[in-house]
């Protein structure tokens, strides 16, 4: 097991090193200059050469990389263009915001959608389950900036129950738990498709399960109902919902950008696409990298979970 | 408000005589002047709007490398400028918000006298002369890496700075200006800044009199250039709590959020009523507009053309609109580079009559009243026809030389050896150089097509830019459209001669991304005389030359109306409407309008809540 | 799915995730580099037959079927001038020849969905088959070569799927302008990797049956064990992961419009109508919003259905086959509901 993790580690960091040199390549290669793009068009060439050489963009590109990389691992992810902040103060402010948006909306997931899918199965192929199906898929495929836009023009316009936009002032965790009435529709769009989908997975999962042997066997030993489901279906329905948890991770970390960019949320997701939009690349790759270590260790997180939870699954060695 | 295009000219805001009209003289349903009825109260606090506003540098002087235009929104009620621009709803120099008490030129326009007033710093501390040498100082030694920088002007103009008294500045310069010009475009730029509070190197150093060696003010500089950079320090910092104006900062994040509170201590005549302004950003118009249409946050916000529409449900919810005219020019850039990359459309471009036609076709009047409800200047010459009797020649005023005429951008071609193909591709029948001839460059059979280049993103462009293409293609003249993401544009075009960039990025045929903001006087300083900084299509012309010149150092309106005039006819810029700024506000606060273009949202020292009247 | 949000082109998720639930192979053997032991051989329930009596995935289909009429035959009947722009007529209401109304620039509504669904039509199958396969080549190569070659391959997949797809997607819509073309090879590019990981494991678990040990036996080549009897196998969750990726394009799509990085007029889809209408919604222009969401809806809405019901018929679930017993309360004993014995048809298609 030991060997196991040693190597997946391994393999992990391999990983983010190959999300650094796609990023940065992908980066590197706009059109035109961003020096220019930042300055505006009355930049002129000195303003150019003086913005390319105190960012470092006039050395050949490895070695913009080699000295990236080396800043990387000494936590320096570079300072932003627009904002003229370090890229990891910017980072460190939002993640938490995003850890209580898109934690509360999994949370939600977890509580309401898994029992659900459960439920659904056990109901399989009856009325409720199709209607319930039917109703999660039809969310879950509309687009979410339309769902949103509709329960604003509802909730916010047509009823002035809540505001869709965020407050501008509050920024720490604890201010936002406070003024949680601002996090409700956020939640709500996030959840919409965060509950589909974790319903449908538990629901998938649990159908695999209730075909199987084991499942009769307790049934026709003349175990009751609730326990059969308690016991036993939940346990083992609930391990590949363990491994999406684990691949959720990028996600919470990535931020929400769209529900982000409706209700005007400080998050992540804002932030990377507003650094999208104004060619801000230490914000873009910061971000990127940070997603693309919260998806390996997601992963991992994921395997090794799978691996304790489940005993028939063991690891060999290659 | 949006982002869209406020270059670092929009930093230097003011102008000394411009008059403008109280209302605009488009869109008419909508006043500038609403009197509120009702009993002033103090305090409340108001919610502003900022659409992709996001200062990054609380430090009033922006480097060279700087150019958010948005800095000055956050300084200007801290650290107000030598000069403040706006009384009502005229754009004249406002002399009781203004620093100095008396400002005059003499031995031949060529000596300023400056007498300051006797306000304070919040701390206490008298504002003196001190304090402008300071500033003066630390741009002499730094005016490279200044935003504010024009060659050959302030600083580097300075014969030399006397202070005679602590109130008393002498500047003698190194020539004669037109005072209007001068005060306007340079005296304008400067803030007052605490010389006793900010005069040191480190932040924990002591406070000397570093500035007046040249290496002293480079370290001052720089420190403050740093210090000011960083946010988590823009509303803690002591630093920045020594204001001579209006308001202190009380908040601030890195999303681009941050309030103001009443600086106790402010000397100035306006002291704020209001006990807090928030100014909350969004990203784009969609989440501004659905607040708004929520009802209760936003106090004061833009409308953006898209969503003019709403007015009335809005005015249904609680509010009261204007509208300001934006003070500036929209074109559609032609590249008139002779450097040979922009091989097919320059030669065409080049031509006079083709511009002309280009500029028949185009249909203004519809432009403006189907794309910006009506709220919008109709581009009738190179000055908005709201900017006043002063500015405006009686040719703006008539409509301009090129009004909508398919007949005669028809007539034009065709007497120029064009075959004309409505809906396709015209062809050069004649070409050569003579007068009924396609003209120099043009082959035979040369294809009468552009490609418009613009920034992608604003529904009203799109909208703008589709309905130029069909009326162009109407008359013959084919146009493909390309949108690109506003910083790609910029990133790869951009000025365009021999030594800025290589011959792969001037390829462009037309470009269009937003409007060039005037500073002070609608010159064309800057803009169109030759190799001018802004003057991104490349036109050159002697006799622009001359008559630009004679406008920055002669006085006359003639001179003025001469400039405008051959402008105009001239084309170095396709004319298209330049959209007002349409906001609403609550409609208990008062004191937001009258209003002018310059100041617009800007002074919450001016406004308060009123009690309705009973 | 998780990550629908931020990742709405699906990435590792959606298609992944879903075949995941319904796939035979167990989880573990996709999420890690397949060190794991292969579990049971599976037996797919997925055949013609089965599909044609699936309600769900044929509801699917029909409505993938009226959308194409819609999109590809109806314009040849009703014509409308899609180019010449006409502020006067801009934004006005159904009627006066304009049965859904006109837009933004003057142009007929119904005339530009149908037109605009050729795009998304177009968007959605040719991601879904260039994706599927990009992936299943790369996957199913890996799969058979093993080794360290395996190993460095998948690192690679890893990398690709460690970067959720709508970021690397606004990263590169930021900096040019996107054409249909553009997007098409973006999205195939970005939408393989999972259908990789899956094909491999596939590959992996087939990989020990006694039909292929036959196979080498008797001499066949790798390309021939590859082509003619492990893809066969596989075709299971091409189905899944091509009808999934269908939806995830156009839905990507939409959302990139949303944030103002779509492709730039005269380009329409369901996509790019729905955000430019959405923008008016609150001016009332209703008929710029609804029809565009519905076509959207329904059609992301059906591929989906066909890959979910798919996904089900492959575990070997036929519940939908066989008559529905409606009832409210209890559950249906296990005996009568599942099947235990083999399923109808198998889908190994030569040996």
């Amino acid at each position: 097991m030991t060997w196991y993790l040693i190597r997946r580690v391994g393999q992990a960091a391999a990983v983010v090193l190959g999300v650094l040199i796609l990023t940065f390549i992908l980066i590197h290669n706009e059109p035109g200059s961003t020096a220019r793009a930042i300055l505006g068009l009355k930049a002129t060439p000195a303003r150019v050469a003086l913005f390319d050489h105190l960012y470092g963009l006039d050395k050949p590109i490895y070695q913009q990389f080699v000295i990236y990389v080396k800043n990387v691992v000494h936590g320096n992810l570079g300072t932003s263009y627009q904002l003229q902040q370090p890229v990891s103060t910017l980072i460190a402010e939002r993640l938490p915001r995003d850890a209580v948006l898109l934690g509360i909306s999994t949370l939600l997931a977890l509580v309401v959608g898994v029992p659900m899918g459960i439920y659904q199965a056990l109901r399989h192929n009856m009325f409720v389950d199709d209607v319930l199906s039917g109703t999660w898929f039809t969310l879950y495929s509309a687009p979410d900036f339309m769902e949103a836009l509709l329960l604003i023009a509802l909730v916010c316009v047509q009823f002035h129950w809540l505001q869709p936009n965020f407050p501008g002032g509050i920024t720490s965790v604890g201010g936002i738990l406070a003024d949680w009435r601002a996090l409700i529709l956020p939640v709500v769009v996030l959840a919409i498709n965060t509950v589909a989908g974790f319903s449908q997975y538990a629901r998938s999962s649990a159908i695999q399960q209730l075909a199987a042997d084991y499942i009769r066997v307790v049934r026709a030993k003349g175990v009751p109902e609730r326990l059969v489901v308690l016991r036993h279906l939940l346990r083992n329905s609930l391990l590949p919902v363990v491994t999406i948890l684990g691949l959720s991770l990028p996600d919470i970390v990535g931020g929400a950008i769209i529900a982000e960019a409706i209700f005007n949320f400080p998050g992540m997701g804002l932030l990377f696409w507003q650094a999208a939009l104004s060619h801000d690349f230490p914000i873009l790759l910061g971000t990127t990298l940070i997603v693309g270590v919260a998806a390996v260790v997601g992963n991992l997180l994921a395997d090794v979970a799978y691996g304790v939870l489940d005993p028939r699954i063991r690891y060999a060695r290659t | 408000m949006r982002k869209t295009h406020r270059l670092a000219a929009a930093a230097a805001a003011v102008s000394l005589s411009i008059v403008i009209a109280a209302c605009g003289n488009s869109g008419g349903k909508i006043n500038t002047g609403k009197a509120v009825h009702g009993t002033p109260i103090n305090g409340g606090t108001v919610t502003v709007a900022e659409v992709g506003v996001s200062p990054n540098l609380i430090f009033p002087l922006d480097p060279s490398t700087n150019s958010n235009g948005y800095n000055v929104n956050l300084t200007e009620g801290m650290w107000p400028f030598l000069v403040y621009i706006g009384d009502g709803a005229s754009s004249a120099v406002n002399p009781q918000e203004s620093l100095y008490s008396s400002l005059t030129y003499s031995q031949n326009d060529s000596v300023i006298t400056i007498v300051l007033k006797p306000w304070r710093w919040s701390d206490g501390v008298p504002i003196t002369s001190r304090d402008f040498t300071f500033v003066y100082n630390l741009l002499k030694a730094n005016y490279n890496n200044w935003l504010g920088y024009t060659p050959g002007l302030f600083p580097v103009d300075v014969k030399s700075v006397l202070t005679p008294n602590a109130h008393t500045v002498v500047l003698d310069l190194k020539r004669s200006y037109n005072p209007q010009f001068y005060t306007d475009d340079q005296l304008s730029l400067i803030p007052l800044l605490p010389q006793h509070a900010w005069d040191r190197t480190s932040q924990n150093g002591k406070v000397g009199n570093y500035d007046e060696t040249s290496s002293g003010a480079k370290a001052v500089y720089n420190f403050l250039q740093k210090v000011g950079t960083k946010m988590s320090g823009f509303a803690t910092n002591p630093l920045w709590q020594v204001v001579d104006g209006p308001w202190k900062l009380a908040a601030f994040n890195s999303s681009g959020y941050y309030a103001w509170v009443p600086n106790k201590n402010y000397s100035g005549p306006d002291k704020p009523r209001l006990t807090k302004v928030e100014w909350t950003p969004f990203t784009d118009d969609t989440a501004e507009m659905n607040t708004l249409r929520s009802g209760t946050s936003l106090d004061l916000a833009g409308v953006p053309a898209n969503d003019l529409k709403q007015i009335p449900q809005l005015e249904a919810e609680g509010y009261s609109v204007f509208q300001v005219p934006t003070p500036g020019m929209a074109q559609i850039l032609p590249n008139l580079w002779p450097t040979g990359a922009n091989a097919a459309a320059g030669p065409l471009l080049r031509q006079l009559y083709i511009r002309q036609a280009l500029e028949y076709l185009i249909n203004r009047s519809q432009l403006v009243s189907k794309v910006f409800g009506g709220y919008a200047d109709p581009g009738n010459g190179p000055v908005p026809v709201s900017y006043g009797k002063q500015w405006d020649s009686p040719l703006e005023k008539a409509g301009g030389p090129y009004p909508y005429s398919p007949a005669k951008a028809d007539a034009l071609l065709k007497a120029h050896g064009w075959k004309v193909v409505p809906n396709g591709i015209s062809t050069c029948t004649s070409p050569g150089t003579g007068a009924a001839n396609c003209g120099a460059g043009i082959p035979a059979g040369d294809q009468l097509q552009f490609q418009l280049l613009y920034g992608s993103g604003t529904a009203a462009f799109d909208q703008q830019n589709a309905a130029i293409q069909s009326s162009e293609d109407a008359g013959g003249i084919h146009i493909t459209l390309k949108a690109e993401p506003f910083d790609t544009l910029v990133s790869t075009t951009g000025t365009c001669n021999q030594q800025s960039h290589p011959a792969s990025a001037c390829n462009w045929g037309l470009q269009q991304f937003g409007y060039i903001p005037y500073t002070s006087d609608p010159s064309g300083a800057g803009n169109f005389n030759t190799d001018a900084i802004g003057n991104y299509g490349g036109y050159a012309s002697p006799q622009m030359d001359r008559l630009i010149n004679a406008t920055e150092y002669g006085s006359s309106s003639a001179a003025f109306f001469a400039y405008e005039d051959y402008a105009a006819q001239q084309l170095p810029w396709l004319w298209i409407p330049l959209q007002s700024g349409v906001f609403v506000y609550k409609k208990n606060l008062a004191g937001i309008t009258p209003t002018d273009p310059f100041q617009a949202t800007l002074n919450p020292e001016s406004w308060y809540y009123t009690k309705p009247a009973s | 799915m998780p990550g629908h949000e931020a990742s709405p082109a699906g990435g590792p998720d959606s298609a992944a995730v879903h075949a995941l639930a319904g796939a035979s192979a167990p989880v573990a053997a996709v999420l890690d580099g397949g060190d794991v032991q292969a579990g049971p051989a599976d037996r797919s329930g997925l055949t013609l037959r089965s599909f044609w009596h699936n309600r769900r995935a044929m509801s699917g289909v029909w409505i993938v079927v009226i959308m194409i009429i819609f999109c590809f035959v109806a314009p040849l009947f009703y014509r409308t001038n899609l180019t010449t722009v006409n502020l006067n007529l801009a934004n006005n209401p159904p009627g006066g020849g304009h049965p859904l109304g006109t837009d933004d620039f003057g142009t007929d509504v119904l005339g530009r969905l149908m037109v605009g669904g050729q795009s998304s039509l177009e968007l959605g199958f040719a991601v879904a088959i260039a994706s599927t396969v990009l992936g299943a080549l790369y996957g199913a190569i890996s799969g058979m070569i093993g080794g360290v070659i395996d190993a460095i391959l998948m690192r690679v997949v890893d990398t690709l799927l460690s970067v959720p797809t709508f970021i690397l997607l606004l990263i590169v819509a930021s900096m040019y302008s996107l054409n249909l073309l553009t997007i098409i090879i973006l999205l195939s590019l970005l939408s393989w990797p999972p259908v990789s990981r899956l094909v491999r494991a596939e590959v992996l678990s087939l990989r020990t049956r006694d039909f292929v040990h036959a196979a080498t036996t008797m001499g066949a080549t790798h390309r021939r064990i590859l082509f003619r009897h492990l893809m066969p196998n596989t075709f299971n969750v091409f189905i899944v992961t091509a009808t999934f990726a269908v939806a995830d394009s156009i839905y990507a799509l939409s959302a990139l419009s949303f944030l103002g990085l779509g492709p730039p007029p005269p380009f329409a889809d369901w996509g790019t109508m729905l955000t430019n209408g959405v923008n008016n919604l609150f001016n009332g222009y209703w008929w710029q919003v609804y029809p565009p969401l519905i076509v959207l809806v329904l059609t992301v809405l059906a591929f989906r259905q066909i890959g979910d019901a798919c996904n089900d018929l492959i575990g070997g679930h036929r519940g939908v086959v066989v008559k529905r017993r409606r009832r409210r309360f209890g559950l249906l004993p296990m005996s009568t509901r599942y099947d235990d014995g083999e399923p109808l048809g198998d889908v190994s298609l030569a040996s």
